[in-house]
């Protein structure tokens, strides 16, 4: 049986593979945007795993914040290997014409870095651009800096209460990757220039670290647990080169996912292009199966026979997609790599593209097997008569396709970042999908009801919406997730983006200002006042501010593996804190409501109560009245849960996650952060102003960091669009598919109407009816589902303000119907060009 | 009924209605017949009357919505489509008005493939000396594409022949052809399926060619009238 299987099955294979072109691109499109999205993370990975000592500066790091090392600990580190110290702390520069900018210096010592090297323009060396110069310190500048003050190199500027020479600029640090965000232009310093400062004092926001290159053939990882064992309540974060940038590697899982979803959604909108494929074949195979069938072969031979034909086809598709995908990523490093963030090594990884191929191979036969069960159903009275299409009959392959499309969906839960998120991505995509087919099928119907009540064209359009080749049936679920994947990529982004760019700025301060001195606060707000005239609290708000850690829950100590991911990062870190009096004014608190308790008086002075941010509550399971344990200032504080509060980050008001109240640190001198809405103009004024009267506050614009932030957005905003418009072709792939398998029968239709006295203009215009309206029903639905998707992720993921980007949604319906239409003047263009009589002689 | 015993071919009192926009179509309606082993059966009538659904259920490609037929002794109801298909392999084999060619297949691959469907080593050899006797050895590899009507309906009868069934459905063989071309196919048909000692029924609208045949059956309406 097999054998002869085979040999009918190459006899058939030899009329080529025409019919099967759609069949072939929707396979390899998506199979060639998953290839491409694994091979590229791929590529990322190892690149960050080839460089991860110079990413790190070292095998180990060991980070505090707040406090230098102790000489125990110092001690402890140079005995491991060898070391290089660094601090960091932040400080507001300031040119000789009174120009004023946030950075984040660094001191460096000699032995800095570890590995890798430091990039600069303008000096030979590192150690020739920091070294003192007339007495001044050097200092290598990113060139933000060098704009935003107007310095040109050799240069003096100050930095907090330290008088600087720009030395050189700063074009890369090695071990950037792995340091993240910085709030203000980078600053590199010897370190006992910044020591000396003063900047790195207790109370302010400072940090040391330390870099070890350990002796060949030590675990980083086994040496980064005993530094932890042997100091465990020393708050360090401790890094090794294994795990040199956790940020990165997280942003390349998700990276893969998300593109890796798309090249899912592709393929499954083009698995309508498949199943319309093998449908077609199969159906201009009707007649052979039938005379098979009369000559006395069974319906496993059937089945094998065009089995194998598939099979091999869609060996092919998804060999196309491979080698697509496997070449997109080498042809990026070729032109971009050098531009890239992350380090990447591009090259053939052969699991990716596995990953990818069986992806394809499980969704042919997810979407063939099922036209193959319709086909060997197909009975040998259709030799005397055309099928009647009958329905799909149970059996291995209805089997087969449900197992191969559960598999599919399994495949993508279980190779995610996060399995739940997948599963919710796939549950979605399946039941817009269904949507989208049961409304394909109503349409049809509906078309077939109105087109009673209109005449000429219209009526031949709607027939033929109606009709048993309808793309309504075929086309507008693949246009439909096409359209529901692009409308929810467009209207998260936009949402997001208004929230930067309108909402964030009328909610959210202006401008920061932190490391204000307790005891000068009054001074401050007169200060700020002479600027941006009375202030109120609507205006303005200053509060003691303290950083510390939570140390322990209920009397024991914190148990990170009892603390639920998301929240973990609150119980892991130094976090920011202030003291409040009593509950705050309600147009203070922003949209921070007070979830559970009761706000202390003004002028408690009994035992430390504090508020709590309700989601850390809930992932570490507390509630009003149990004890939290603060390390503050070097001293623990047991404090009991009084509120617990609901706070809107970017609102504007007292939005911490720690609230105490105001006599449970009396005595500290602590210093202060303001927060304050103010004009661009009053913004320049008061940044310079506070440059003679309080040089050692930080200014830190809001508005800067929106525009930086939405400038950045915007770019990322292209490239996703960019990849979800992949959907998008499949969609467009699987009309194109709709439109050549009914080539034949639109020509000979087109040339029945010419007979019957039609003009062009006639046909085109019902042509264009037909097929606009599939682009206009699936663009509308897939719209509508673009909405139900992209709200929650808006509005409960990112908690932003839902708006929608109404010149978006209609660009994206019409290019929806614009190009549906165009497939359907072209259908109707092809059908056109051909003279009726040889078409009807033919038929 | 002993007839049904001895006959290749016995249909009881079968009627066929299909399904329609305009409602249930009766195409046949109380059909008794039998062929016997070797007998020649020509099945005339006007368009419409059921002389294809005839062959049709006969040959078991259609199943009756009631009635008994019985093919070389065997009740088709008993069978299910795969059942029926290999009870035809090698012993009833068909013809068509419009030849039903595979359209992808050369014309010794479709002569061989009902031979390699019953399991034959030498389908294609077979195939050839077929081809040969049909006066076809110079269109082996032609596909059917490449061939005359005539010559397609040549093949379609080697290919029915080859297998040496012991019964032949023949529905219209002639119709797509001219005169003279009819003439040359129905000679060899009825010289090849007297060689073979097959039965054949076909069906046709020739008068001529109805009188070649041993019996003759009228249909009207569903119904044998005579």
């Amino acid at each position: 049986m097999a054998v002869l299987s085979f040999r009918l099955a190459s006899r058939e294979l030899r009329s080529g593979v025409r019919g099967f072109r759609i069949f072939l691109a929707c396979l390899a499109l998506g199979v060639a945007a998953i290839a491409a999205a694994g091979s590229t993370a791929e590529a990322f990975r190892h690149g960050l795993s080839s460089q991860a000592r110079e990413i790190l500066g070292g095998d180990l790091y060991v980070s505090v914040e707040n406090r230098d090392f102790s000489p125990a600990e110092r001690a402890a580190f140079d005995g491991l290997g060898t070391t290089t110290y660094t601090a960091a702390a932040r400080a507001m520069a300031e040119a000789p014409g009174g120009d004023r900018r946030l950075v984040s210096l660094r001191g460096v010592d000699g032995r800095f870095p570890l590995a890798g090297t430091v990039k600069i323009d303008g000096a030979p060396d590192l150690k020739t651009a920091l070294a003192d110069r007339d007495g001044v310190p050097g200092a290598a500048v990113e060139p933000a800096l060098l704009d935003r003050l107007h310095l040109k190199l050799g240069d003096r500027f100050t930095a907090g209460p330290v008088t600087l020479r720009a030395g050189a600029v700063l074009v890369s640090e090695p071990d950037g990757l792995s340091r993240g965000f910085a709030l203000g232009p980078r600053v590199l310093v010897r370190r006992e220039v910044l020591e000396r400062s003063g900047l790195l004092a207790p109370g302010g926001l400072s940090g040391r670290a330390v870099r070890i290159a350990l002796p060949a053939g030590q675990d980083p990882r086994v040496v980064g647990k005993a530094v932890q064992a042997r100091f465990p309540d020393a708050g360090f974060e401790v890094r090794d080169r294994l795990d040199a940038a956790p940020g990165a590697r997280r942003l390349i899982d998700q990276l893969e996912y998300f593109l890796g979803f798309i090249g899912l959604a592709s393929l499954v909108a083009g698995g309508l292009g498949v199943a319309g494929a093998v449908g077609a074949y199969l159906a201009t195979r009707e007649p052979s199966i039938a005379v098979l069938k009369a000559l006395g072969a069974d319906g496993a031979l059937i089945r094998n026979l065009y089995l194998i034909q598939i099979s091999l086809l869609a060996a092919l598709g998804v060999a196309i997609g491979l080698v697509v995908g496997a070449a997109a990523p080498l042809i990026l490093g070729r032109f971009a790599g050098s531009s890239l963030p992350i380090p990447a090594l591009f090259a053939v990884y052969p699991l990716p593209l596995a990953k990818a191929g069986l992806f394809g191979l499980l969704a042919a036969a997810a979407f063939s097997l099922i036209p193959l069960a319709r086909a060997r159903s197909t009975p040998p009275s259709a030799l005397f008569r055309r099928s009647l299409g009958g329905r799909v009959p149970l059996g291995l392959e209805t089997l087969g396709a449900a197992l191969a499309g559960a598999g599919l969906a399994a495949l993508a839960v279980a190779t995610a970042p996060t399995p739940m998120a997948a599963a919710i991505m796939i549950a979605g995509v399946a039941v817009s999908f269904a949507l989208l087919w049961a409304l394909g099928r109503a349409a049809a119907w509906g078309a077939g009801k109105v087109r009673r009540l209109v005449g000429g064209p219209a009526r031949l359009g709607l027939a033929n919406l109606a009709g048993p080749r309808s793309a309504a049936r075929t086309a507008s679920p693949a246009i439909g997730l096409g359209v529901a994947l692009l409308a929810c990529v467009v209207l998260i982004q936009s949402a997001l983006l208004a929230q930067i760019t309108t909402t964030a700025p009328r909610t959210a301060p202006a401008m920061v200002f932190t490391e204000i001195p307790g005891a000068q606060a009054a001074a401050f707000d007169a200060e700020v006042a002479q600027a941006m005239g009375p202030l109120t609290p609507e205006t303005y708000l200053r509060l003691p501010f303290v950083t510390g850690r939570i140390s322990g829950l209920k009397g024991q100590p914190v148990d990170k593996d009892r603390i639920k991911p998301g929240q973990r990062w609150a119980f892991d870190n130094d976090i920011g804190m202030t003291l409040l009096p009593g509950a705050p004014p309600s147009n203070q608190d922003g949209d921070g409501k007070t979830v559970a308790g009761q706000w202390w008086t003004p002028g408690y002075s009994g035992p430390p109560l504090l508020t709590l941010n309700a989601e850390l509550a809930d992932g570490a399971g507390l509630k009003v009245g149990d004890t939290v344990t603060l390390t503050i200032l070097g001293r623990d504080i047991e404090a009991r849960i009084a509120v617990l509060r609901r706070i809107e980050f970017g609102g504007f008001g007292p939005n911490f996650n720690v609230v105490l109240n105001a006599r449970a640190l009396e005595g500290a001198d602590l210093r202060n952060v303001a927060i304050a809405r103010l004009g661009k103009a009053q913004e320049a004024a008061l940044t310079r102003r506070l440059g003679d009267s309080f040089p050692g506050v930080n200014v830190i614009s809001v508005r800067e960091q929106l525009d930086a932030a939405a400038g950045l957005f915007d770019r990322l905003a292209l490239a996703v669009r960019g990849a979800a418009a992949v959907a998008g072709l499949a969609g467009l792939l699987v009309l194109a598919g709709a439109i050549a398998a009914g080539a034949r029968a639109r020509a000979r239709e087109a040339a029945t109407l010419k007979v019957l006295g039609a003009t062009r203009g006639q046909i085109l215009a019902a042509y264009a009816i037909e097929y606009g309206a599939v682009g206009l029903i699936a663009g509308a639905a897939g719209v509508a589902l673009g909405f139900a998707a992209a709200w929650p992720v808006v509005v409960k993921v990112f908690e932003a303000r839902w708006s929608v980007d109404w010149g978006g949604v209609m660009i994206l319906l019409a290019g929806a119907a614009g190009l549906s239409m165009a497939g359907g003047l072209l259908a109707a263009a092809l059908a056109l060009s051909q003279r009726p009589a040889p078409v009807l002689r033919a038929d | 009924m002993a007839e049904g015993s001895t006959s290749v071919l016995a249909l009881e009192a079968v009627t066929l209605t299909l399904p329609s926009a305009a409602g249930p179509v009766n195409i046949l309606r109380g059909v008794d017949l039998a062929v016997s082993p070797g007998e020649r059966l020509a099945v005339i009538g006007p368009s419409g009357s059921g002389k294809s659904s005839l062959i049709a259920v006969g040959a078991g490609l259609e199943q009756p919505t009631s009635g008994v037929v019985r093919l070389f002794g065997q009740d088709l109801a008993r069978l299910d489509e795969d059942g029926r298909a290999r009870l035809r392999r090698g012993r009833a084999a068909l013809v068509f008005q419009a030849f039903h060619l595979l359209p992808n297949m050369t014309a010794e691959e479709n002569v061989a493939t009902p031979l390699e469907i019953a399991g034959a080593k030498d389908a294609l050899s077979t195939a050839r000396q077929w081809l040969d006797r049909v006066g076809l050895s110079a269109r082996l590899t032609h596909y059917p594409h490449q061939l005359s009507g005539g010559e397609q309906q040549r093949v379609a009868l080697a290919r029915a022949l080859a297998a040496r069934p012991a019964l032949l459905f023949a529905d219209e063989p002639t119709g797509n052809l001219d005169a003279k071309t009819a003439a040359v196919v129905a000679d060899l048909m009825f010289a090849l399926v007297a060689e073979v000692g097959a039965a054949l029924v076909m069906v046709t609208h020739d008068p001529v060619l109805a009188e070649r045949a041993d019996r003759l059956v009228r249909m009207g309406d569903g119904r044998i009238e005579g």
